[in-house]
């Protein structure tokens, strides 16, 4: 049996819809990315699923118990760690004493070894601690009973770069070890460095579920080249071009290089194969070529809308509010 | 076992030995002005300027001995109605609380049952029950033989002990309000509020028609006035009070159990 698998998981909050029909499995030993942007329904999928909320329609099973089911839930939390999007403890009291007490009621198999990665300074009070430091100490807790299953709402927000690192690091070696993981992200850029699959969530529904090596083919790459001469983009005729974009002469590049001579950037997003590209780029004189990945950025851009607005978030969201303590979700 | 009611009696051990202290200080200094008040002021004068309903209803006429002094003083209201209302107080701000901030998403992650929580919130309540009675009782008991007139300590004793389900029954008021109300301010105004409003209550039909209906009051069935002047023991109300706690109690975990946490 998969670890996670809901069936029609639905939850309205009386008129107001969190998830509806979501369907997805989640495999032993993968790591599952639940994506999308605030306000989506990621918290409300994850909070069902820790049975903190009775779905309204549909289940989810954890580990096989069913969620419904509180007392069968409760006895494979022992085996599910959990890191909620904004970790809240008791303030008075220090990190050492919550960690004693939170142990006690899990087990506490390796806090030792998380603290040499993760070390909030647990003889002050939470009252004291940062964002960042509170984010560590509920690190710690979700993995100290040395879970099969780690469920984690936005687990880098709060952390510094540095810290945002190590953790995806440290996911990677988890996995590894066999564990599965599920977790929330509106930030791509983690996204893409440590899951396996994705499923993109929007307005409480499931709008893509692909491996993110396929969504990463399917949007193709970045092609940059900066050619001498004029470029008419209608010769770049090649299949598997698209968004074609020419820009006069590379002014940027030119003024750095004192040059002034003729030269034409276009930028394209390609989806075939390398050889017939350089082929027909030969034509031209390349006084530059940079071929990339297209940014996951774009390809969770056209799950949603065409809105300004919302593509305006999306983008900040996404690309610039890394390592912001960003707002929860519903 | 008892993780969380070994944590949470942590977090009101400061609390408690505070108002211990300065209810042991407060019913101390009475205990010890009570022969000069009582020796130096014509209370039976003074007391036929109040309304007579008042005198009987709030048991004035003993505030001539030593032990109506103190009943009235330091039990009748300070310790029924301040005390009673704190551990409502304090009770219905935890569960509701721990919603509130959050904490009760990195509490229930663990293997632990919503019921279980909040039983065992509940017993941290003891702490503070236990250790402001047995302060508050050494003060009194000191003071009185200080004072010169000691008061009997099996009554003194039994209205301490005798405090305790009344006070239980207190809590199990706050931790209903904990679980049903929507935010913790509400939870913690309805709780001190219900104590508050069943005492007027229970005053107010006192003597009319509709005394029985008085009977919902918590106070109706702890009577430190007449343990401390008549030396008599209300063992059935206690027990009643005691029965109350365990169905709100259940009440209460029934209702944390099946609702959403939000």
């Amino acid at each position: 049996m998969p670890p996670i698998e809901t069936d029609d998981l639905t939850k309205y909050y009386g008129e107001v819809r969190g998830v509806e029909d979501l369907s997805f499995t989640v495999e032993e030993g993968e790591v599952f990315g639940f994506l999308g942007p605030n306000g989506a329904g990621k918290t409300t999928t994850i909070r069902t699923l820790m049975g903190f909320m009775s779905p309204t329609a549909g289940t989810a099973t954890v580990l096989d118990a069913d969620i419904r089911d509180a007392a069968a839930l409760r006895a494979v939390r022992a085996n599910v760690g959990y890191l909620p999007s904004e970790p809240s403890f008791d303030e008075n009291v220090t990190g050492r004493r919550l960690l004693d007490y939170h142990g006690s009621l899990r087990g506490d198999v390796r806090s030792d070894e998380m603290l040499e990665l993760f070390d909030p300074p647990l003889d002050r009070n939470v009252r004291e601690y940062s964002r960042g430091n509170k984010q560590m100490l509920a690190i710690v807790m979700a993995f100290m009973h040395d879970p099969e299953v780690l469920i984690m709402d936005e687990p880098t927000s709060g952390l510094d770069p540095l810290k945002q690192e190590e953790l995806l690091e440290f996911i990677r070696r988890e996995q590894a070890r066999g564990k599965t993981f599920f977790f929330s992200s509106h930030i791509l850029s983690e996204v893409r460095k440590v899951c396996d699959r994705v499923a993109i969530i929007r307005d409480g529904h499931l709008v893509e579920l692909e491996d993110v090596d396929s969504l990463l083919d399917r949007s193709g790459k970045i092609v940059r080249a900066r050619l001498g001469g004029t470029v008419d983009p209608s010769n770049l005729s090649l299949s598997g071009v698209h968004d074609v974009e020419v820009s006069g002469d590379g002014t940027e590049e030119g003024t750095a290089e004192g040059s002034t001579e003729d030269a034409t950037t276009v930028s394209f997003t390609y989806t075939g194969a390398y050889e017939p590209l350089l082929r027909e780029l030969l034509d031209y004189e390349i006084l530059d070529l940079s071929i990339e990945e297209a940014p996951l950025e774009d390809v969770f851009m056209r799950f949603y809308g065409t809105d300004p607005a919302e593509r305006v978030e999306a983008v900040e969201n996404g690309a610039a509010g890394k390592g912001e303590a960003e707002e929860a979700d519903v | 076992m008892f993780e969380t009611t070994r944590f949470e009696s942590e977090r009101l051990l400061t609390a408690s030995g505070v108002i211990g202290v300065s209810l042991a200080a407060f019913g101390g200094m009475m205990t010890l002005i009570a022969p000069g008040v009582i020796g130096d002021v014509d209370i039976a004068a003074l007391l036929d300027q109040f309304p007579a309903a008042m005198v009987e209803g709030m048991g004035l006429g003993h505030m001539a001995t030593i032990e109506g002094f103190i009943a009235i003083e330091l039990y009748e209201y300070v310790w029924l109605l301040g005390l009673g209302a704190y551990i409502a107080y304090t009770a219905a701000g935890s569960i509701a609380g721990d919603i509130e901030t959050g904490r009760m998403d990195t509490l229930l992650a663990a293997p632990i049952s919503r019921p279980r929580l909040l039983i065992e919130t509940y017993l941290a309540l003891l702490t503070p029950i236990i250790i402001v009675n047995a302060v508050v009782f050494a003060g009194v008991a000191v003071a009185s033989r200080v004072a010169g007139a000691p008061l009997p300590l099996a009554d003194l004793a039994a209205v301490h002990v005798l405090s305790v389900p009344y006070l239980l029954a207190c809590g199990a008021v706050g931790m209903l309000a904990s679980v049903a109300a929507p935010r913790r301010r509400i939870a913690e105004g309805v709780a001190a509020g219900t104590i508050i409003g069943t005492f007027l209550f229970e005053t107010l039909v006192l003597n009319t028609d509709l005394e029985w209906l008085g009977g919902i009051a918590p106070m109706r069935y702890y009577d430190p006035l007449t343990i401390l002047t008549a030396g008599e023991f209300d063992l059935a109300g206690a027990a009643i009070l005691l029965a109350a706690a365990v169905v709100l109690l259940a009440g209460s975990a029934r209702l944390f159990a099946e609702g959403d946490i939000q």
